[in-house]
Formats: C-alpha cells, sequence, structure tokens
C-alpha cells in the first residue's frame, strides 16, 4: 500500500511523459515512417540539402527528411555502414572509400548536384585583395607568414584551415596545396560556418570556406586576378573550385522520393535554389 | 593563540564566506541574466507585418484579412519607395552608358538591401527560398537592415602599416542630387509606417516546426527531440542502475575482488569523456547490434543511458547505504524475507537519494552534445511520432545550438533562435530539476510523516 502511495507520483511523470507529448507529436503528423530519406555528410553541401529537404517536404507532404552535417568523410563512411540514403560530400569519394563501400555491398553512384568555387576571405578591414595561387600555397605552408610580405600591415598572419575530415580540406589540398603540408600550427575549425565567424571576428585571419558561406562580413580575395563569383566558377576561370556530390547507394529506382530528391538539382526549380543559396547550378538553366 | 587573535580568524573567515557566496551569486546572475534576456527576445519582440503575413501564408494562423488591410496600408507607404526606384531608374536610362554601369551596379546593391528589408519587390518573380519571401519579420533585425540600407560599410585602407578602418558611408551621398536621394529620410522617418512593428508573444516559437534551415518558425522539434532522449535515456539507466545499486550493496560481497573490480570500473566509467561514450554508441548499437537502421532516438537514448548509468549507480548505491541499518533489522527480525526488506523498507526509504541521482543525470542526459552527435542528432529533421523514435533520427537542442552558432550559414540574421533554444534549454533543465525536488519533498515528508 505505501509504496504504491509513493510510486505514485513517480508514474504519474512518468504517464504525463511518455503518453501526453508523443500523442501532441502524433496528432501534428501522421505516422509515415516510411517515406524516410536520411542524409549525412558536408557542411559545405548542408545548406543546398537542407532547402532541398525543405522544397521537397512542401511539395511532397508525408516525407521526413533529415539532415546531419558531419563532414564529407563521415558522409562516406555512413553510406558504407548503410545508416544514410544520401551521403553528400565536398569532394569525390576516395579510391578507399570505393573500395570499402563495394566491400560491403554498396555501390556508391555520384550525383554532381552543383558547382563550387572554394573561397578564400580575410577579415573585410584587411587592405589585400588579392593572392596569387603560389603566394597563397606560401601562406599555408608556411612561407610567408605575415601580412607585410604581401603589402599589408605588420601583422602575423592567422591561418585557419580545415580538419581532415572536411571535403573543402581535401579539394583545397589537392588544388592549391599541390599534395605539400599545410603548415603545423595552422588552426583547424570543424565547419565552413565556424571557419567564417573565426575570419569575422580575426583581423589578421585567412580562411577557405564554399562560395555559399561568403557573405558581406568578410572578404574573398581574387585569386591570380579572378574574383570568386558563381560567374568565374561557370566559366572556368577561377581556380579553386570543384563540384558538389550526393552520393546514393546504386542509382535510385526511378519514382522512388529518393530518385525524385537525387535529382532535384536536375530541375529547374532545384538549380533555382542552388543559386539563391550562392552555389552554381550545373546547367543554365534559365 | 588569545582570544582576540581567534575572534579574527573567525570573522575573517566569516567575510570570506560571505564574499564566496557574493562572487558565486554575481557569476550565476551574469550567466543566467543574458541567457534569460536574450533567450526571452526570441519569442517576445516586436513583430513586423511580415512576420504576421509569414504567419498568415505559411501556418495559416491569425486573422488573414486583418493582415490583408495592415499589409495594404504598409504598402501605401511602401509604394513611394518603389516609385522613387523606379522613377530613378526610368532617368538612368538616358545617362552615359559608364553613369549606367556605376550607378546601377550601386542601384542594385540598394535594391538588393531593401529587399531583405521588405521583401520582393512588386513585379519580382516569387523566390524560391522561404527567407527572400518575405522582409525582415522581427523590428530589432529590421533597424540592423535599415542601417545597411542607409548606409554603406567601407573600410578606409589609407594607412598601409594597419588594417583598414571601417567607415560608414552613407548612400544619400551616392545619390546626391538625383530622383533617389529623398528615400533615405523618408525610409528613415517612415519605418514603422512601412513595418508596423508591433509586440508579440511568439509562443508558436515553442510549439512549431521551423521553415528554411529556422529562418522561421520554432523548435518544438528540438523541445520533443530533447525529451525523447532525456526520458529514453532514464527509461534504461534508472532500472538497471537501481539494480545494481542494490546488488552492490545488499547482495554482493564486499570483500571478493571481483566487485571491489566492478566498482573501480563504475567509477572509471563515470570519468569517460562524453564524446567517447558517442563513438561508442555508433560503433556499439548502431554499427554492431543495428538497433537502427540510420541514427535514431532509441541509439541516442541506449548511448546517453550508458553515459549516466554509473551516475544512477553511485547515486543509489548512496541513498540505500545511507538507509539506518536499523530499519533492516527491523524488518528482517519480523519475519520479511531480504527481497521483501528490500522491497518495502530499503528502497523507499532510500528514493529520496536515488531521485536526487536521477535528476542530477537527467540534467546531464539533456544538456549532453557529444553522444548524440554520431547516435541521434540532426541538423534539420522534422517532428518526430512515438512509434518513430524506434528508427528515425531527431533534431535535439544542444546538437542544435552548437550546429546553428557554428555550422548554419546565415548565423547572424539567426542569432535570436540559437539564443531561444539556450534559454529553453536551461528551462527544461530547470522545470526537470525542481519537479523532481519537489517530488522527492514530497516523499521525504510522507516517509517521515508514516
Amino acid at each position: 500500500m505505501k509504496i504504491q502511495r509513493l510510486m505514485m507520483p513517480l508514474l504519474l511523470v512518468v504517464l504525463v511523459v511518455a503518453l501526453a507529448l508523443p500523442t501532441v507529436a502524433l496528432g501534428q503528423k501522421g505516422a509515415n515512417a516510411n517515406r524516410a530519406i536520411s542524409i549525412d555528410g558536408s557542411t559545405t553541401v548542408g545548406p543546398i540539402a537542407k532547402a532541398f529537404k525543405d522544397y521537397y517536404e512542401r511539395s511532397h507532404p508525408g516525407v521526413n527528411i533529415t539532415v546531419s552535417e558531419s563532414g564529407s568523410g563521415n558522409g562516406a563512411k555512413s553510406l558504407r555502414n548503410g545508416v544514410c540514403d544520401i551521403a553528400i560530400m565536398s569532394r569525390c569519394m576516395k579510391a578507399g572509400e570505393f573500395k570499402a563501400a563495394g566491400e560491403a555491398g554498396f555501390q556508391p553512384v555520384a550525383h554532381v548536384v552543383a558547382l563550387d568555387a572554394i573561397a578564400v576571405i580575410v577579415h573585410p578591414a584587411n587592405p589585400i585583395s588579392e593572392l596569387s595561387m603560389t603566394q597563397l600555397k606560401d601562406i599555408y605552408s608556411g612561407k610567408i607568414t605575415n601580412w607585410r610580405q604581401l603589402g599589408g600591415p605588420n601583422m602575423d598572419i592567422v591561418v585557419i584551415g580545415r580538419e581532415t575530415n572536411s571535403g573543402t580540406f581535401a579539394s583545397f589540398q589537392e588544388l592549391v596545396m599541390g599534395g605539400g603540408n599545410v603548415k603545423s600550427d595552422s588552426e583547424s575549425v570543424g565547419s565552413n560556418g565556424a571557419a567564417r565567424q573565426r575570419v569575422q571576428s580575426t583581423k589578421a585571419a585567412i580562411a577557405y570556406v564554399g562560395l555559399g558561406f561568403v557573405d558581406r562580413k568578410v572578404k574573398a580575395l581574387s585569386i591570380n586576378g579572378v574574383e570568386a563569383s558563381p560567374e568565374t566558377v561557370q566559366s572556368g576561370d577561377y581556380p579553386i573550385a570543384r563540384p558538389l556530390y550526393m552520393f546514393t547507394n546504386g542509382f535510385p529506382k526511378l519514382g522512388t522520393d529518393l530518385h525524385r530528391f537525387a535529382t532535384l538539382h536536375l530541375t529547374e526549380k532545384g538549380q533555382e535554389i542552388v543559386e539563391s543559396i550562392g552555389f552554381v547550378p550545373v546547367t543554365r538553366y534559365k | 593563540m588569545n582570544l582576540a587573535s581567534r575572534r579574527m580568524m573567525d570573522r575573517s573567515f566569516t567575510v570570506l564566506g560571505i564574499l564566496s557566496i557574493l562572487v558565486m551569486a554575481g557569476a550565476l546572475l551574469c550567466l543566467l541574466g543574458p541567457i534569460v534576456i536574450r533567450g526571452v527576445n526570441a519569442f517576445v519582440f516586436r513583430a513586423t507585418v511580415e512576420h504576421r503575413q509569414m504567419l498568415a501564408e505559411k501556418y495559416g494562423v491569425g486573422d488573414r484579412e486583418a493582415v490583408k488591410r495592415e499589409l495594404a496600408q504598409a504598402e501605401q507607404h511602401r509604394t513611394k519607395i518603389y516609385r522613387m526606384i523606379s522613377a530613378y531608374e526610368a532617368s538612368l536610362e538616358d545617362e552615359s552608358y559608364a553613369m549606367r554601369r556605376e550607378m546601377g551596379g550601386e542601384l542594385d546593391e540598394l535594391k538588393d538591401r531593401l529587399r531583405d528589408l521588405l521583401g520582393p519587390f512588386p513585379g519580382d518573380p516569387d523566390p524560391i527560398l522561404m527567407r527572400e519571401q518575405y522582409g525582415e519579420t522581427r523590428w530589432d533585425r529590421a533597424l540592423v537592415v535599415k542601417d545597411e540600407v542607409i548606409f554603406r560599410e567601407e573600410y578606409d585602407y589609407s594607412d598601409p602599416s594597419a588594417m583598414g578602418v571601417l567607415v560608414h558611408v552613407p548612400r544619400a551621398d551616392t545619390f546626391e542630387g538625383t530622383s533617389l536621394a529623398p528615400l533615405f529620410p523618408y525610409l528613415e522617418n517612415h519605418l514603422s509606417d512601412i513595418l508596423r512593428p508591433r509586440w508579440t508573444f511568439y509562443w508558436r516559437f515553442f510549439t512549431t516546426e521551423s521553415y528554411d534551415a529556422h529562418f522561421f518558425g520554432g523548435i518544438w522539434p528540438e523541445i520533443l527531440g530533447t525529451f525523447y532522449l532525456t526520458v529514453g535515456a532514464i527509461l534504461f539507466a534508472v532500472p538497471f542502475g537501481v539494480i545494481s545499486a542494490i546488488y552492490l550493496v545488499e547482495y554482493a560481497n564486499p570483500k571478493n575482488p571481483l566487485v571491489a573490480l566492478i566498482r573501480t570500473c563504475i567509477s572509471t566509467l563515470a570519468g569517460v569523456p562524453s564524446i567517447v561514450f558517442g563513438l561508442f554508441g555508433l560503433a556499439f548499437f548502431i554499427n554492431e547490434l543495428h538497433v537502427s537502421e540510420s541514427k535514431s532516438v532509441l541509439a541516442g537514448s541506449l548511448t546517453l543511458a550508458v553515459l549516466i548509468l554509473p551516475l544512477v549507480i553511485r547515486a543509489a548505491e548512496e541513498a540505500i547505504r545511507a538507509v539506518p541499518k536499523t530499519y533492516k533489522e527491523a524488518a528482517l527480525s519480523l519475519g520479511a524475507g531480504r527481497w521483501r526488506t528490500i522491497c518495502t523498507v530499503i528502497l523507499p526509504a532510500a528514493m529520496p537519494g536515488v531521485l536526487t541521482g536521477i535528476v542530477i543525470s537527467m540534467g546531464r542526459a539533456a544538456g549532453e552534445t557529444a553522444p548524440i552527435i554520431f547516435t541521434a542528432a540532426v541538423s534539420a529533421g522534422g517532428v518526430v511520432a512515438l512509434g518513430e523514435t524506434l528508427s528515425q533520427p531527431t533534431p535535439a537542442l544542444p546538437w542544435n545550438i552548437y550546429n546553428i552558432c557554428s555550422e548554419h550559414e546565415a548565423v547572424n540574421e539567426i542569432r535570436h533562435v540559437q539564443y531561444g533554444m539556450v534559454f529553453t534549454l536551461v528551462f527544461l533543465v530547470l522545470l526537470l530539476n525542481s519537479t523532481a525536488i519537489w517530488l522527492r519533498a514530497r516523499i521525504a515528508k510522507r516517509l517521515r510523516g508514516a
């Protein structure tokens, strides 16, 4: 008797929490667990995936799409482990990743959703507005350590890089460093947003981010005299450009939500979304 | 030591004590003050007519007719701006090519800033992103954007030995003498007619899903996700934790080296960094056991349960140990068996202590980010129904706070959402704690009274 009395309030709380809240949730949305798409990977492609999700869920009610941004490398791993339907990546899968996926019984298929420039950004107060590829490489390899060497003020350059898990890091490594190593005392941050914020708050900093992450609070430098913009990426003039990918396991079955989602970037609406966010659509749709 | 110096010591210790309490209170105030003030600002703010239009169109709430009337009134004041711009555009046609090129660029930038403030111009194609379909929905943001319309941020690089200096150049200077010049004072003076701000208690912030990656709408999926994860972790951890504690105290032989080893292991487990639990959860629950196909609430709850298990065990152990021996002896001497004694005497008496442990671990589970990164949390996702918790991942407050402040593409525009989430998380944890404290007090009172 006594123990029952004691347990009453406890049980009440558990009941309220376990029953009341989820019923509210159930009321908000019908049970539609089957039509779910889970997306994992690059923080660069994240804004595209999130905007696609928003658009797709509104035009196809009942589909539940989730987006995690944990880095391109993680996206590839998730696809191989079968824990996501689409891996968004800002670099192509490496040979090793293809092999690992194949051995696990998966067959990654690439969909190029957009083109992107890796914009090199500095604080807008920085008078430098242009770098050559060699200068950029020298900054990241540690040969140039002060803005004065580039004609700027006498301040040590705060070099912001990305973690090795990042696809943007891999692309930068390949396109700019050419296999050379980034200097060991550079700072590594976990996402494009973090890199931009670091530059926003540090006058002497330099970092690289996807084109969609450049806003008015930072200044994108011209590289070899070419400014980073959708036009120069599309024309092929900007030297640090790369495609952005979605990987699926096999080509998605026609007519499924996964198929429609993974080919959304080929539709006019999809390309309009890509362009509105600040990336470069794969075709000229207008 | 003589009496005077002893009193001295005593007094100085009192002063030190009071001082440290004051410092603590100050620190708490410094921490909680901004959280509360900025957090409340996420849902109590001056909403513009754009906000009400968005609500009416996307969520179907509010009086549509009233919103339409209000929009029409705002439109009256906006038309003047649009007219000034089209008049200026027309006058540009007659200028030289160089002039057209130069001023055209300036004009485009001005128009973009105005679009940020007022939404698309009449005649613009319908933008595909929701964030571009509406102007500023919040008055505080609108004031910032208004400044961006009126001033252009430029940097003065004239001193080559130093970083540039920020200067605000009035755009009115650029357009001086043209038909656009009156636009700037007009905007400054009529901004509240144009946007019609009104104090709003936006309670839907807590009950709706977000639109367009948290630009609009609320944080309900995050709140619900945090609830699921916390409750799930408690549901898994408490039975195991309490049973282990009973076994360790009542049944296990304290001299057995194996039991000592288990105790050490539990203490060690309590000190393992949470990210390790996150990776363990990914590797064990998802990749090895396949409790779900991908990240899920279930996998996240299990991981969090493992994380808080040592806390629960230790608290329960202490609580059971603290039950006076006489209780047990009395029960046993009345002929009750061991099991019956535990169920009817020891556990109820230990309940307040066990609850304290549960409270502390609940707060911990609700606030942990690292264990759920790989096992449960997503940065964008909808409401998860109860039946879907076994297979679906969910957004959760701690992870989304981190995600919005570090990874989101438009951090500066949606700071208020981040503050709102922080406030909600702190409030949730406080709520959980106070419920349990209240519960504990009730139980303790009954125990004393009985």
